[in-house]
């Protein structure tokens, strides 16, 4: 018996009821679908950082507990370590040191209400740690705003929020900042930054003189990690370089993966037991042809194998269904994350690709298992029936 | 030739035990049709299903003995056991078992894809076994398409087209009109002219008449072997 022979038959078995298995292979269709869209957005989040990380990212970032994976950090680094650092520029080989103070508006449910303020001094206009910053209309901060209530948004930002020159973006009850300046729109991260002088957000956080990292250029990129070890021992600080960064983040993705994929493990196990019940419902109805099959010669693998096969082929188009629905599933999150920030927050990498084929085929081979041990194990006489 | 050595068949039922049949031998020749009769229970399929292997003796054994080698099929695994029906035994039943996913051809080919004989030559010669038996234009039609007559002229072609040289069949006329079971007994006796052994389940006196040997059961017992004037054992 060749195997061409083999599929043939598997075929033949499974669209003699066609509704059934069509409808059994949409339910697969459906599991792996959500599961490719849940962890597409790991994926995702994943290569933004990577990709955004070393166009805007600082080389090094300075804190006193390091960033974590909890958001972004509370201001409570003393500016005056910007200060220290910024003193042995030529030593360590800084470029630029920028103290910064992050902040988040939460826009409660509606996330285009939601603004991430990126302060630092105003003398530094359109900072050098974001690159590609142009203004698009008004101007750039400049020393003389330091402390007074303006504001430079992004892009993506203006468009959310529908701020034009002059408008009012507000952070608290007590402070709203003017719009002074519009940046051009760069495809990145900063398209949704508000740029807000430094000692004005300080003030508006009633946190004077503290800041959330001090970020520094280098001016050579690649010695960051050397860099970063001097300046941890040296000042008793925690000083993070990007990789740092991205391994951290990668992290945090990977547990988040694990719990959206037991998300959708629990779709797929339904999915596995629709198979396993399709298969097993046409062994049933199929014993006497089985039984007429070992009659003939068929040795109990071969019809081991015919049922597995069966159940293989169910979950494996299953699964190359629920990676095309998928990525349909992924364009939409896309289309929408491209409108909110201009990034592809879900990606459908290869490897994605692969483990949700895997996934369908370990499924398919579960639920034949059962089925297949039993149609093995149907003795000839009974199947026959006695006439 | 095919030998029962004493074979018997006790099945438990509830507290006590059913003999289906008592140890039984004979030796079934090449070239014979021999025809198994007897009234309802009597034991007939027992017979037939140990003497194919599809289940197991209680006691005894069943022996084939060719020019080339003798084999005792009840020794046999599982597997080697269906290989050796494959190459073997052809089988027919009363009703018909033709696969229903199946076409009228395919079900001819079934058993020489499974040994494995390349498309084009497994093609043939299912065209050919079906075009002996009148149903050359019936080739692409499946199970349900066909009337029962010509259904057990599928599961004849089928027996036969990897040229067994035994032929098993329990009641193949059973379901069938007898001017329809006329023609598919016919098709029976051919094999044995070749040179084949032919073993046949009847319960009607006319087809038994046309056998070589007539093996009488009765309560699972052998009562009497009839031989027919000319046949030789
Ligand atoms: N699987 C079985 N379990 C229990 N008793 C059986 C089984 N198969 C057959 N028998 C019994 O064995 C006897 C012979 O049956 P069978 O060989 O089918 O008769 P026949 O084919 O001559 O009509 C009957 O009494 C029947 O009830
Ligand atoms: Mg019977």
């Amino acid at each position: 018996m060749q195997s061409a022979d083999l599929v043939r038959l598997a075929f033949r078995g499974l669209t003699r009821r066609a509704v059934r298995t069509t409808l059994t292979v949409l339910g697969i269709v459906v599991a792996v679908a959500s599961m490719v869209i849940f962890l597409s957005l790991g994926e995702g989040i994943r290569k933004v950082f990577r990709d955004e990380l070393g166009a805007v990212g600082p080389d090094l970032q300075v804190s006193i507990n390091g960033i974590n994976q909890s958001g972004p950090p509370i201001a409570n680094v003393p500016q005056s370590l910007a200060v220290q650092l910024e003193a042995k520029s030529k030593e360590y080989g800084f470029k630029s040191v920028t103290p910064v103070v992050y902040a988040v508006r939460s826009g409660g449910f509606d996330p285009a209400q939601s603004y991430l303020f990126y302060t630092y001094p105003a003398k530094q206009g359109t900072a050098d740690i974001i690159p590609n910053a142009e203004i698009a209309q008004g101007r750039a901060m400049n020393a003389a705003d330091e402390g007074k209530l303006v504001a430079v948004v992004g892009s993506k930002a203006a468009k959310n929020g529908n701020f034009k020159l002059g408008s009012d973006v507000r952070y608290n009850r007590r402070n709203f900042f003017k719009v002074i300046g519009i940046l051009k729109e760069s495809g990145g991260f900063s398209d949704s930054f508000i740029l807000v002088p430094l000692t004005t957000m300080q003030k508006a956080q009633g946190l004077e003189g503290k800041v959330s990292v001090v970020a520094i250029k280098l001016d050579d990129p690649g010695s960051a990690k050397a860099v970063a070890e001097r300046v941890k021992k040296d000042f008793d600080v925690e000083a993070q370089t990007q990789s740092d960064f991205l391994k951290i983040l990668d992290r945090a993705v990977s547990v988040s993966d694990a719990i959206r994929f037991g998300i959708s493990l629990i779709s797929l196990i339904v999915g596995g037991l629709a198979v396993a019940n399709t298969v097993m419902m046409g062994v049933f109805e199929r014993t006497r042809e089985f039984g007429t099959m070992r009659a003939i010669g068929a040795k109990p693998s071969f019809v081991r194998n015919l049922v597995l096969l069966e159940s293989l082929i169910l979950s494996v188009l299953g699964g190359i269904g629920g990676v095309i629905l998928g990525y349909g599933g992924i364009l939409i999150v896309n289309w929408y994350t491209q409108n909110l920030a201009s990034i592809n927050a879900a990606a459908l990498t290869g490897r994605l690709i692969g483990f949700a084929l895997l996934i369908s085929l370990i499924l398919g081979l579960l639920a034949g298992l059962l089925p297949a041990r039993n149609a093995g194990r149907i003795a000839i006489t009974d199947a026959l029936g006695r006439n | 030739m095919l030998k029962a050595e004493g074979i018997s068949k006790i099945y438990p039922s509830g507290e006590s035990m059913v003999t289906a049949l008592e140890p039984f031998s004979h030796t079934f020749s090449p070239g014979q049709v021999t025809a198994i009769v007897g009234p309802s229970g009597s034991g007939k399929s027992t017979l037939l299903n140990l003497l194919a292997g599809f289940d197991k003796p209680t006691a005894g054994q069943v022996i084939h003995q060719t020019p080339q080698q003798t084999t005792n099929l009840t020794q046999l695994l599982e597997g080697d056991k269906a290989r050796y029906r494959l190459e073997n035994f052809g089988f027919v039943f009363q009703n018909y078992n033709l696969m229903s996913i199946l076409s009228a051809q395919e079900n001819v080919e079934f058993p020489l894809t499974l040994l494995g004989i390349p498309v084009k030559e497994r093609l043939e010669r299912s065209r050919a076994m079906l075009a002996s038996v009148g149903l050359e234009r019936r080739t692409g039609h499946f199970p349900s398409q066909l009337s029962g007559g010509e259904q057990q002229r599928v599961a004849i072609c089928r027996a036969l087209v990897t040229n067994a040289n035994l032929i098993l069949a329990d009641e193949p006329t059973g379901n069938l009109d007898s001017k329809t079971g006329a023609g598919i007994l016919e098709l029976l006796l051919g094999p044995a002219r070749e040179g084949r052994t032919v073993i046949l389940i009847t319960h009607d006196a006319e087809v038994a008449a046309r056998a070589d040997v007539r093996l009488y059961l009765r309560d699972g017992r052998l009562e009497r072997v009839e031989q027919r004037e000319g046949a030789t054992v």
